[in-house]
């Protein structure tokens, strides 16, 4: 019961503006044209491999605890 | 995040990362434990480096040629040191005739793909206030950093999105695996028994949630207002966008310099339209329990 009436409580609150929602949903959205973001980044190693073994270049593994495109 | 924003953001190392090598970005959790031919090539090279497979984490940065053969490691990823690891690479490196390797049977445990039917839709956090005023660049970075993750919907809970209702446990897995302050490193999850609350309503297509984590100590909380936007057309949802906002409280081992106190944060969500490569990256709190993650 007090569970259901904090419930009906918080619900009724002022809560978010469609404003506000419009600002921060804008605010929250990474650059697009973050430098980082324009590296061809792979997520399959292998797919790396068969690049590296095609083009003759070294790969570069940025190995990370959780995914460094995602994640953080 | 500090390396997104600094050594990635570093001119030269995007030319170098575009012309002269392949870059790869992986969670190594995964390729360390993986029985299968990724893993094994992972292993390799992390073998040969100072942070051997067995012994925790392999963390850093790489460079191999493409039989494995190993070029160079730092975990010191700045500019300076990452740009030497590369040009040291660059001066090592003999090309090889070298095949594609046959991926073969994938360990599934840590290849997980989304849902059949489901949706991805990309997540993105803030810290919007609370820290001290800094003139140094690299804090101002984590202050001012934005989280990334992505959230994985299943395909009944989307066909309940098109029916207008939202599902609880989606709901829930957002709470428990969504709302969460990853804008400083890899951030605890909420338990079960932190949701406290969890509300929902959704009329017209206007998703409006009341939401209440907190961890039994009270160290860690996060109270928050979200509302959300779905469209759908033909039978598919079309628009997905969603934020929380309210006052989080406290830190986890790896998101260590949180504000003080109480701060405001606020998460946002936006359906994924496959462009870009990050969409493919299964999300953190599936992390080797997938079917715990989408239950």
């Amino acid at each position: 019961m007090h569970a259901f009436l904090l419930t009906l409580a918080l619900l009724a609150g002022d809560g978010l503006t469609e404003k506000e929602f419009d600002t921060l949903h804008a605010e929250l959205q990474p650059p697009a044209d973050a430098p980082w973001r324009t590296i061809p980044w792979k997520i399959s190693l292998l797919e790396a491999q068969a690049a590296s073994a095609r083009e003759g270049k070294p790969i570069f593994i940025w190995a990370m605890d959780g995914h460094p495109l995602g994640c953080t | 995040m500090l390396d997104r924003e600094s050594t990635f953001a570093d001119p030269k190392i995007i030319e170098l990362l575009k012309t002269r090598f392949v870059p790869v970005a992986i969670d190594q959790a995964y390729q360390r434990r993986q029985q299968d031919a990724e893993g094994r090539f992972y292993q390799k090279i992390a073998n040969q480096g100072p942070r051997k497979i067995g012994t925790g984490t392999t963390q850093g940065l790489y460079t191999a040629a493409g039989d494995g053969t190993f070029l160079g490691y730092t975990n010191n990823r700045g500019p300076d040191r990452t740009l030497k690891l590369m040009q040291e690479a660059l001066a090592k490196h003999r090309p090889a005739k070298v095949a594609a390797i046959d991926p073969g049977k994938r360990d599934a445990r840590f290849n997980p793909t989304p849902p059949e039917g489901g949706l991805v839709v990309r997540v993105t956090s803030k810290v919007l206030g609370g820290y001290p005023e800094t003139d140094d660049p690299w804090r101002r970075m984590f202050q001012e950093s934005i989280g990334r993750d992505n959230l994985w919907l299943r395909a009944d809970e989307t066909q309940a999105l098109v029916k207008g209702e939202f599902p609880k446990s989606l709901l829930s897995r957002i709470a428990r695996y969504h709302l969460v302050d990853n804008t400083r490193g890899e951030p605890p999850m909420w338990d079960d028994a932190d949701v406290r609350l969890a509300d929902s309503e959704v009329k017209d297509g206007k998703l409006r949630a009341t939401v209440h984590l907190e961890t039994k100590s009270g160290a860690r909380a996060y109270r928050a207002e979200m509302l959300g936007f779905v469209e759908v057309k033909d039978g598919k949802v079309t628009r997905l966008d969603v934020v929380a906002k309210g006052e989080f409280r406290g830190e986890g081992p790896y998101t260590q310099r949180a504000p003080k106190g109480e701060f405001p944060f606020a998460v946002a969500f936006t359906l994924a339209d496959g462009k870009d490569v990050a969409d493919l990256v299964p999300p953190q709190g599936s992390r080797g329990w997938v079917a715990g993650y989408l239950r």
